[in-house]
């Protein structure tokens, strides 16, 4: 009897495993995918997913891309470029996916380039800075952020023309950005520049660095650092020592979880970005009165680059119409503007983004706000 | 130059407290149940985690969170020896078994913890205010933490030379069978000393959460260093792990003035790999 029962159980399992392949393809036609690797166990990456989920529900709301619901594929980069490359493989091979939207670091973008290449995919990165991660030579290599080449355009003459520091401290993370920042202050400051300090990414106490920075006598400290986490324990550190110079984060990095983190040590921080939530056009005010409904607080930085990523590569798949010619698509992208957060964005012949307005930001009372000087 | 070699004397200090109290507890285990527990950096996490919900969420005083977070970690110390060591250590290759069973163990707290909460860090308000000692300046909380710290090992040393329980927890680490054989309670001390190792770590995580801040990965890297001391300091000797944690994190800070932080801290393996090529089996241990 239970042998019976086991037979036909067998045979029932067989013929509905026999019809899912059909319903699974059928499935997969309709949804477009993006994936992306960011470091989800850490805020700047869930910063980044919330920014890009934000986009692709917007974008469903509305109906899709060409009619096709977007989904959204994420994997842990967990900062590391062989956990990126890992995620990156997954994305395209097992999964897939021919489109990404979304990369954190730089270091990160620069080894999955390979892999995106070897696959013929197209990626839109949307955080890391380095210069080279669009200067790879191969044309489906978009970037939404600002280089550090950009910000310095922006940021070096005010440093060096208003801030006017007489000796500068610059504590950079061991990553390509960190180290590029490290080289660029050298060229900046030359000899004013009095002490560079390299840390790991995942280091947590910052006393020794703290107390070398206050011990070099620096007016002027700039830290490159892309985990808030660790901006925020430098500048506590500082602070436990008294020590409190005119600080500057490097462009793009400032956003609202600083002050929640640092307290009263991150007030007066200033640094610079193409971004600020008060920007007035119809777009951001929807998508910063959607974000802080759903996660209760206004957006920064990498949320709205994680978006605009997402965001781009949607708009150019419509304007080619075809989400299966990636050519196509990349032309779109190449040839046209696209209105995103921060207003009209186009991608120049590397594929990097290139708007406007660069605003000048700081802390204070707690909030990251416009800086008047 | 003088003055920012006492501040990094202080830091040192301070640091060498955090891997002291952590290699506390991993030597502890080690000697008694002759086991390395990968679970112990996320007890450290979870001692950090009490403390910041405790302050952050319901408004405790931070003083009155160190001996909620040392209960509450106990117990998952001791679900933990329950589920991922005493079922398995007996077996034969029972020490390798467990190695990997407390790994996937300190995973499932990890995972548990970053589900629940994400990975955002949580701000932990500890004892506020700096103390200026001359040119050198030291958060009340790292001072508090030095103090305890000193005091902990202190109460871990009586504990060891002067009661009974002491006395049988000695005799395990010497001999399982001479201890069963005189008939010692072997699986009741093994617990045990699986359960105060938690706590401690717990303890350190709650002293360190103010200072660093709280986050879900705070105890896979200190674990590492913690690791590192243990085996310079010898497997298994309290008085290694207590002197080389102090020593290292005083090395780390010091020589960061001359050479840089990152290479500073690069020091701390290389002496590791120094101690394995003379003295295999640690700077404290009586052979070569």
């Amino acid at each position: 009897m239970i042998g019976s029962i086991g037979k036909k159980l067998a045979a029932a399992l067989l013929c509905a495993t026999a019809f899912m392949p059909h319903a699974f393809e059928a499935h997969a036609a309709e949804t477009l995918k993006f994936g992306a690797v960011y470091p989800t166990r850490n805020v700047i990456g869930t910063q980044a997913v919330a920014g890009a989920q934000l986009a692709v529900k917007m974008i469903n709301d509305a109906g899709g891309v060409l009619g096709r619901p977007l989904e959204f594929v994420v994997y842990d980069s967990n900062f590391s470029p062989v956990d990126g490359v890992a995620g990156m493989q997954r994305l395209l091979t097992e999964d897939g996916i021919r489109y990404i939207a979304g990369v954190v670091s730089s270091t990160v973008a620069l080894a999955t380039i390979p892999v995106i290449e070897s696959e013929g995919a197209l990626a839109v990165f949307a955080i890391p800075k380095h210069p080279d991660v669009t200067a790879s030579g191969y044309d489906g290599i978009f970037r939404m952020n600002s280089t550090t080449a950009i910000d310095a355009a922006s940021f070096n003459g005010y440093l060096a023309d208003v801030v006017a520091p007489e000796k500068v401290t610059m504590l950079g993370e061991n990553s390509d950005f960190g180290l590029l920042s490290n080289k660029n202050m050298k060229a900046l400051f030359g000899d004013k520049l009095v002490l560079t300090e390299t840390f790991e990414v995942h280091q947590a106490d910052f006393s020794a660095i703290a107390s070398n920075a206050w011990g070099s006598g620096a007016d002027l400290v700039c830290m490159a650092i892309s985990n808030p986490e660790q901006t925020a324990n430098v500048l506590r550190a500082m602070a436990d020592l008294g020590y409190k110079p005119e600080r500057c984060i490097m462009p793009g990095l400032l956003n609202s979880d600083l002050p929640r983190l640092a307290g009263e040590a991150a007030e007066g921080v200033f640094s610079e970005d193409v971004y600020l939530p008060s920007i007035d056009n119809e777009l951001n005010r929807k998508f910063v009165s959607a974000y802080e409904a759903s996660e209760g607080v206004t957006p920064g930085k990498i949320e709205v680059l994680a978006f605009e990523a997402v965001w781009a590569l949607a708009k150019a798949i419509e304007i080619a119409g075809d989400a299966d010619n990636l050519d196509a698509v990349k032309n779109a992208l190449k040839t046209n503007e696209f209105e995103v957060l921060r207003g009209k964005v186009h991608f120049d012949e590397t594929g990097q983004a290139i708007s406007g307005t660069q605003y000048r930001i700081e802390v204070r009372d707690g909030k990251v706000v416009e800086r008047k000087d | 130059m003088g003055d920012l070699v006492l501040q990094q004397l202080a830091n040192g200090l301070s640091v060498g407290m955090t891997y002291a109290l952590i290699a506390l507890g991993l030597t502890m285990v080690f000697g008694v149940l002759h086991i390395v527990n990968f679970a112990h950096g996320e007890f450290y996490m979870l001692g950090g985690l009490v403390t910041a919900l405790l302050t952050s969420r319901a408004g405790v005083p931070y003083l009155a969170c160190l001996p909620a977070a040392a209960i509450l970690v106990a117990a998952a110390g001791w679900a933990t020896d329950r589920l991922a060591v005493r079922p398995v250590i007996g077996r034969p290759d029972g020490a390798t078994i467990v190695l990997v069973a407390t790994f996937a163990a300190g995973l499932i707290i990890n995972e548990t913890v970053l589900a629940t909460l994400g990975p955002a860090p949580i701000r932990v308000d500890g004892i506020a205010g700096v103390v200026k000692l001359g040119p050198v300046s030291l958060t009340w909380q790292r001072i508090f933490a030095i103090v305890f710290g000193i005091l902990l090992i202190a109460i871990f040393q009586i504990i060891l030379r002067r009661t009974e329980f002491g006395r049988q927890l000695r005799a395990v680490a010497q001999s399982d069978y001479a201890s069963r054989v005189i008939g010692l309670d072997v699986e009741r001390i093994k617990s045990l000393t699986f359960i105060l190792a938690a706590c401690v770590a717990a303890l350190a995580g709650a002293l360190i959460a103010p200072i660093l801040s709280f986050n879900a990965g705070m105890g896979y890297h200190t674990a590492i260093h913690g690791f590192v001391v243990v085996v310079i300091g010898t497997m298994g000797s309290i008085p290694g792990a207590v002197i080389c944690g102090l020593g290292l994190g005083l090395l780390e800070s010091v020589a960061s003035i001359f050479i840089g932080q990152e290479i500073a801290s690069a020091c701390i393996y290389a002496l590791l790999i120094v101690t394995l090529l003379f003295r295999p089996n640690g700077v404290f241990s009586r052979s070569a």
